[in-house]
């Protein structure tokens, strides 16, 4: 009778189960699926939390109250820590981070001999895992760290302070060097990380740690040995077969330019996979303008739009951009403008028969008329895919691009006080933009606006000091990577998101209404608060941020 | 002396003849019984003989002739006779023997009321149980016998005709229902072990009566509607509240974006914004396709609800077997349109008796064939917006949001395009058994019970375009599952009667299995939206399928022994021996004892003596142990799954086609998960006065579970792998029971019966391991559930508004604080509001629950009422979040009428907060605003009926015929003042029970 009662669970697998290398290669693709596993309220593309946040675009939508959380986000002084959006992006995080740690678990129970692919894989999953702790140390700063060796009844007594910001950074660096040094130059299959989206990330978490930072988010020193780790890291991927997009805007079509020449590291999406409508990105499905489908949030901002105004020199305004609005009429402009923001009148994605209207906005008075393209497509596209009542596209999502990983070198150096030498990466950067405008033209065949981009010549358009330097270092990452998700984490970094996120409030309150509460408290607003409901999950071990 | 020859008719109270009616001459052993038609004819030794008259379920009758020589008899139904035999679970006993605590429903009340499932009909009917449901036409019920026992599954165990299940009572046709028995002590529940800590409800279906051929046809319509529902604004009131909301927020609102225009400005005296106009483009599109509207969309997707019953039944019972066929039809179309429940139910229960009855065997077998068309529309219908048009202005397209409103769906459209997405359910239920009478006394039986059900379903998915939401691809999913439970059981009973001793035991093996496969297959494009076409080969779109398998399995072994003595003394032991296929090794098994034992003082004979007012008077006192192991099938195991959907990546950057895929961690193992057990204490005492006047019984219980089996929620750093089943807190339900009857005849054309019941129950949580010392609520820093009732809120303390500005200078910092905003209390007085603010602010069980029931008869007329009721009770009015805010929830969505009443400057005094943009005072926390009495006092059910004479009717062969009209949850007699909602039996959403009226016939040939 006893045989009656041994019932095996059905259609699951028990760790003894997964005993071949075969299958533990499957913990590697559950890895991967992590990146694109994430939703509207939690988009990994980091758009609420890196473009919202900061001076580049509104959160959009119906109204301040669509999406509200994300209003208190993006105005600060209504935020709190039991908002349930920042509990969401928290756990989905650690999701990948456990994902990441399950498969380290699982592989270190093979040999090399059984497994020839062990290190590879190992590296692999120790990239993920990087790549996910970046990003929750970038939002929430104090964070415990786990990883594969912790066994999981002791994860909860885990505290958020064990580590420094200082030390995080390390451990991560420390993920990121392993893969760079471990992973193969070239991988067979597209998705996976490959030593040079090591070094690329090693350089972004080496520029992070050498900003010292204080208890209070103030940045104290900048650390010249670790800007020099960001060269080093950052030569190696400039010396392996990445290469610049010869036209800015082939980073952000579909089809054959996607996983292109400049995209080191890109998040897969697929349809017609058998996944339902498909492992679309869900993230950004919100962000597609009304005209075309729904919700119209990351609404790109005045300022931003603005920032792409250049002087009869064909460089940026550094100084005074913000003290008219761009008049698209009689200002020229860098092209990346029409790469990444829409406006009425201006053709959708190159297609100049499809011209963005006003009614392509859902909340004209509150968010105005621009529209963020970088992750959009055409309607026409069959990688457009109707997730009803939303819209998605299986564009791959680039993580990392060179251009990216040329500004970290260029500031790395600036800030090591070799400006000289950041110069040509800097204008290696604009002459692409001056180059991009095939693609930007209206019906009757002319220039969608005035394009006008010069690279730097000292003496000529700009005096190249060391400020100087860094005022359009600053200028050119923010042009360049623009509605990439960055801005915001840069701010911090740099030590100015109060100066400039208040700056920017001051500027836009007058006609955003959205912000007339709006203030960045210095010293809290850099970092989110520590989910109230972790706090209470982890019985109080978990401290919370400073101002909070 | 001399002989005389009687006649007479025996009937029973609707003049029903009755057949096989002992009747004897007092001190003799000749006697006669009735013929078909009740008649009876025998010679009495004198003119003033006494007759005897009885008859199994009657009360017997001694009539003396006072030479008479025609005597006709009315015998009086003894429903609550002692000696009645009750169903306990392998066994029968007679009441009179009961020593654990068993309640017997009260059947022909429960069928008066008009609901698919016949348990929900119970409501306010058995002390102790408290049963729960919504209006939906299927009659989702929740039953709670005695408190709430553990955190997982809370619902009872159900044995039809010795077949368990935990689901499914809406699939049992009422009129099949003989009796129902409900096991709440842990003695009497006990001998079902493992599943039985949540009660356990005895459902006997109908039989052949022996030597009664009988014909039933019952039919009824009932309409149904809502009593009452909430004040919503209309377009109108929407626009003003919209405005008022942005000028409490600083904003232009004539930056909405919601199509509103207003013409205001702002007093020049008060310094006040006033609102002159509220203006609303004709049309909400530059199509012109979207007339602006004032739908009232509760309205839209509401309608009289049509409920239909038919049920016939024909009856044989002779020497050498009974058989009983039973046909039913019961259809509800719910009081939200396309909602509907249909049950067509056959039932064929027969016995076979060979050897002169020394071996039956039979079966009860039901067939029942479900469908259901469900909606979860209500809340979308309050909250649409009522400038939205149902339809555009062709009339041929769907009303939907233009740009700034929210992403809702028209709810008129969402059950348009899901009316026929109905599922249907076959089900086979019942039992084959064969029974053998070894020597006197001593019987085998061996019972085979099946329950197999087969769900269906083709749901579509249709193309539409409703204002921006558009889906353009139409979709098939069709579904099936197969689950078949087995239950083999093997008794032996034994029954001694000897002298003085009584002893009735059982002993037994059982077997039981659970195995359920399911598949789903879908496909995406299709020319034509028509259900000839809509099947998945004639898609030409992406595909997609699942599926999935579970089982568990149980086998026991148990004993039960009753003995009495002297009808006086009674004990009971009961063993039961359980081994669980969701167990490991160490914990297969568990063991379930108890024991009982009763007094019938009344029988004593010191007792008599003192007085003879007492028909029965009962102590009894009974402990035992009941366990539950309503866990997952797979919860000791470590789990690693693959799930396509969330492992799946296209790591060749291929686009499409089949991707790798992986596993993840769902769940960490816990091999030493063993059962969570409850004991129970119970006190009772029966009695019955003057031929039961006054009867009824007084239980006191406590109930003692321990070891929780809980799937707490975990820390964030554990990612997907923190899922633990653990044996969780324990805890203690106090109760106190009382039920009370009266009968009483007044003549011959008045008879009364009433009854009522009254139960108490405490709970609190008395134990927590510190696994899972947050999993209940609380703080995380010491406030936790310990010691408080489970459930209980959790929360901050509103008090009240902030009237003036300097009220909001003076308290305590409140990031969000304002005027007209909640003030919440600084709890721990440090200048604060935080979350160290939080405090135990409810407690969801009702102090108390009654119920009352009565049946008047008057000659051939009868009248019953039910009521049913709770005393005070901590509900959360979940309506308030859109009632009384306007930000709480999504705020482009509808909101209640009570904010026009809303703080203003020019309405302070209010206790709705202002109406604010954004929530920034955070007042959709869980708060005392929020905390309302749900008591009340309903009346369940009303019913009058006639029946006409056998006389009147003999010509159409006609035996009764009855005729009534009624009405269930006919008005809220009362409830609190506090509640601010319309019906606290269901403070938050979901399908609101409606007032229903009903007329219908009851025939007999």
């Amino acid at each position: 009778c006893n045989k009656a009662l041994e019932v095996n669970p059905k259609g699951t697998l028990n760790e003894d189960q997964v005993a071949t290398p075969e299958q533990a290669e499957g913990f590697v693709i559950a890895a991967y699926s992590q990146l694109g596993n994430d939703e509207i309220n939690r988009a990994f593309s980091m758009y609420q939390y890196g473009n919202v946040r900061a001076d580049d675009a509104y959160k959009g939508g119906g109204g301040i109250s669509d999406g509200d959380v994300f209003h208190a986000m993006e105005i600060f002084t209504t935020s709190r820590p039991d908002q349930w959006n920042y509990d969401g992006i928290w756990f989905n995080i650690y999701v990948g981070i456990r994902r990441a740690n399950e498969g380290l678990r699982v592989l270190s129970k093979f040999t090399q001999a059984q497994f020839p692919q062990l290190n590879t894989r190992k590296a692999e999953l120790r990239f993920l895992r990087g790549y996910w702790y970046l990003m929750v140390e970038n939002l929430f700063k104090n964070i415990p760290y786990i990883d594969e060796n912790l066994p999981s009844d002791d994860y909860k007594l885990e505290p958020n302070n064990k580590y420094t910001r200082d030390q995080i950074l390390d451990k991560i660096a420390a993920d990121f060097e392993f893969a760079a040094n471990t992973l193969p130059a070239t991988q067979s299959q597209i998705g996976r990380a490959n030593k040079y989206a090591a070094y690329a990330y090693l350089a972004k978490t080496r520029l992070f740690q050498a900003y010292k930072q204080d208890e209070k988010h103030n940045v104290t020193s900048i650390d010249a040995q670790r800007l020099q780790q960001v060269v080093d890291a950052s030569n190696a991927v400039l010396a392996s077969g990445y290469k610049l997009q010869l036209d800015f805007g082939n980073n952000f079509v579909s089809g054959s330019f996607e996983n292109g020449s400049e995209a080191i590291m890109s998040v897969q999406f697929s349809t017609n996979d058998g996944a339902g409508r498909g492992r679309v990105n869900y993230g950004d499905m919100l962000t597609v303008p009304q005209g075309i489908g729904c919700c119209d949030f990351q609404k790109p901002s005045q300022n931003l739009t603005n920032a792409y105004k250049t002087g009869t020199n064909g460089v940026p305004l550094l100084d005074t951009y913000s003290q008219q609005n761009v008049d698209f009429v009689n200002n020229t402009v860098d092209p990346r403008l029409d790469h990444t923001i829409s406006r009425p009148g201006a053709p959708w994605k190159y297609d100049p028969m499809r011209v963005v209207t006003e009614a392509w906005s859902r909340n004209v008075p509150i968010y105005g008329t621009y529209n963020s393209m970088k992750e959009n497509v055409s309607p026409d596209c069959d990688c457009f895919i109707n997730v009803a009542p939303f819209f998605g596209n299986t564009k791959a999502r680039i993580m990392i691009r060179l251009a990216d990983v040329m500004l970290f070198k260029a500031e790395a150096l600036i800030e090591l006080g070799r400006p000289i030498e950041a110069l040509p990466i800097i204008n290696e950067i604009r002459t692409r933009a001056s180059n991009s405008t095939a693609r930007l033209v209206k019906a009757n065949g002319q220039p969608t606006s005035k394009y006008y981009v010069q690279p730097y010549t000292p003496g000529v358009n700009i005096d190249w000091n060391l400020d100087n330097a860094r005022k359009a270092l600053r200028f050119e990452r923010r042009l360049e990577m623009a509605l990439e998700g960055e801005r915001f984490f840069d701010l911090v970094r740099w030590g100015i998101a109060d100066k400039v996120m208040n700056d920017f409030f001051n500027i836009e309150k007058p006609s955003r209404s959205i912000y007339q509460n709006a203030k960045f408290t210095k010293g809290r607003d850099e970092y989110l608060p520590i989910p109230q409901n972790q706090i209470f999950w982890s019985e109080n071990r978990y401290v919370q941020n400073p101002g909070y | 002396q001399s002989p005389t020859k009687v006649t007479g008719k025996v009937t029973d109270a609707k003049g029903e003849p009755l057949v096989g009616v002992n009747i004897t001459l007092k001190g003799k052993t000749t006697g006669t019984s009735s013929d078909v038609n009740g008649t009876y004819s025998l010679t009495a030794s004198d003119a003033n003989a006494v007759l005897v008259f009885s008859y199994l379920g009657f009360n017997s009758q001694e009539i003396t002739l006072s030479g008479r020589t025609q005597v006709d008899v009315i015998l009086e139904a003894s429903a609550k006779s002692l000696n009645e035999v009750v169903v306990t679970g392998y066994q029968t006993e007679r009441k009179k023997d009961l020593t654990g605590s068993v309640a017997i429903a009260n059947v022909g009340e429960m069928k008066k009321q008009v609901v698919a499932n016949p348990i929900k009909a119970l409501q306010g009917q058995v002390a102790g149980m408290l049963i729960t449901g919504n209006g939906a036409p299927s009659s989702p019920t929740t039953v709670r016998i005695r408190g709430i026992g553990t955190l997982n599954n809370n619902d009872p165990l159900y044995i039809i005709d010795g077949v368990p299940t935990k689901a499914g009572m809406h699939e049992l046709n009422s009129a099949d229902i003989e009796s129902i028995q409900v096991l709440k002590s842990a003695a009497a529940a006990s001998i079902y072990g493992s599943r039985a800590a949540n009660g356990v409800i005895i459902v006997t279906t109908k039989h052949g009566k022996n030597g009664v051929m009988q014909a039933n046809v019952n039919a009824y319509t009932a309409l149904s509607t809502y009593n009452r529902r909430i004040d919503m604004l209309d377009a109108q009131g929407y626009g003003r509240v919209l405005w008022q909301a942005y000028v409490n927020s600083g904003y232009d609102p004539n930056t909405n974006g919601l199509r509103y225009q207003f013409n205001w400005n702002v007093d020049p005296v008060s310094n006040q914004p006033v609102l002159n106009n509220v203006m609303v483009a004709e049309y909400l599109d530059n199509a012109h396709t979207l007339k602006s509207a004032n739908t009232d969309w509760f309205k839209e997707i509401s309608r009289v609800g049509v409920t239909q019953n038919y049920d016939a039944q024909v009856s044989n019972g002779t020497p050498n077997g009974n058989y009983l066929l039973s046909l039913g039809y019961f259809d509800n179309q719910g009081i939200v349109k396309t909602t509907n429940f249909n049950r067509i139910s056959a039932r064929l229960n027969s016995d076979y008796k060979m050897f002169g009855g020394g071996l039956t065997v039979g079966q009860n077998l039901s067939l029942t064939k479900t469908r259901e068309v469900g909606a979860d529309i209500i809340n979308s219908a309050i909250q649409a917006l009522p400038i939205i048009p149902v339809r555009t202005v062709d009339g041929m397209g769907w009303g939907g949001p233009v740009d700034g409103m929210n992403d809702r769906q028209n709810p008129v459209r969402v059950l348009n395009d899901n009316q026929q997405n109905n599922y249907d359910y076959l089900r086979v239920f019942g039992n084959f058994f064969a029974e053998a009478k070894l020597t006197k006394g001593l019987m085998l039986r061996s019972n085979v019970g099946i329950d197999y059900g087969d769900y269906t379903s083709r749901n579509w998915q249709k193309k539409y375009q409703s204002g921006y939401l558009v889906n353009n691809v139409n979709k098939v999913i069709n579904t099936q599952t197969h689950n078949v439970k087995l239950t083999w059981t093997n008794t032996v009973n034994y029954d001694l009667v000897q002298n003085n001793h009584r002893l009735n035991a059982v002993a037994g093996t059982e077997f039981y299995s659970d195995k359920t496969t399911s598949f789903m297959a879908s496909r995406e494009g299709f020319v034509l939206e028509d259900p000839d076409y809509m099947y998945l080969d004639a898609g030409t779109g992406i595909k997609d399928n699942g599926g999935y398998g579970a089982k568990n399995t149980l086998f026991s072994y148990f004993a039960k022994a009753n003995y009495s003595y002297l009808d006086r003394y009674l004990l009971s032991g009961t063993i039961r021996f359980d081994g669980s296929s969701r167990f490991g090794q160490n914990n297969k098994f568990g063991t379930f004892p108890a024991v009982s034992a009763g007094w019938r003082i009344s029988e004593e004979p010191f007792f008599k003596k003192q007085t003879k007012i007492f028909d029965e008077l009962k102590l009894r006192a009974d402990w035992g142990k009941t366990g539950n192991q309503e866990i997952n099938n797979n919860a000791i195991y470590n789990i690693y799954l693959s799930s396509y959907n969330i492992t799946a990546y296209d790591i060749n950057g291929a686009k499409s086609g089949v991707l790798p895929s992986g596993y993840y961690l769902s769940q960490n193992a816990n091999p030493n998960l063993k059962w969570e057990a409850t004991t129970m204490s119970n006190f009772g005492l029966d009695f019955s006065i003057l031929n039961q006047k006054l009867y009824g019984t007084v239980e006191y219980y406590i109930k003692k579970t321990s070891d929780i089996l809980l799937l707490p929620p975990y820390i964030g750093v554990l990612g997907e792998g923190g899922n633990t089943w653990v044996n969780g807190a324990s805890m203690q339900n106090n109760g106190f029971e009382l039920s009370l009857g009266h009968r009483s005849k007044i003549g011959r054309d008045w008879s009364i019966d009433v009854s009522g019941n009254f139960d108490a129950v405490r709970n609190k949580v008395t134990k927590l391991p510190s696994e899972v010392v947050n999993a209940y609520g609380g703080d995380g820093r010491g406030q936790n559930i310990l010691g408080r009732t489970f459930g209980s809120f959790f929360g901050y303390v509103a008090d009240g508004l902030y009237q003036t500005q300097q009220e909001v200078n003076s308290s305590a910092a409140q990031p969000g604080k304002g005027l007209g905003r909640i003030r919440y209390r600084d709890l721990n007085n440090d200048g604060v509001i935080n979350d160290y603010d939080r405090t135990w602010i409810g407690n969801p069980l009702p102090k108390f629950t009654y119920g009352f029931n009565a049946a008047i008869n008057y000659k051939n007329f009868d009248l019953s009422f039910l009521l049913q009721g709770l005393g005070s009770v901590d509900v959360r009015n979940e309506a308030k979040l859109f009632t009384d805010f306007w930000s709480a929830t999504e705020s482009s969505s509808n909101k209640g009428a009570r904010l026009l009443n809303a703080w203003s400057p020019l309405n302070t005094g209010s206790t709705i907060p202002a109406a604010s943009l954004t929530d920034d005072n955070f007042e959709s926390r869980p708060s005392t605003y929020f905390i309302e009495n749900g008591a009340y006092l309903k009346l369940r059910n009303l019913q009058i009926g006639y029946t006409f004479g056998a006389s009147l009717l003999s010509k159409i062969k006609v035996k009764a015929l009855r005729v009534y009209a009624g009405g269930d949850n006919l008005a809220i007699l009362y409830k609190s003042k506090s509640f601010t909602g319309l019906d606290p039996e269901t403070p938050a959403f979901g399908y609101p029970n409606p007032l229903v009226v009903t007329a219908g016939l009851n025939l007999k040939f």
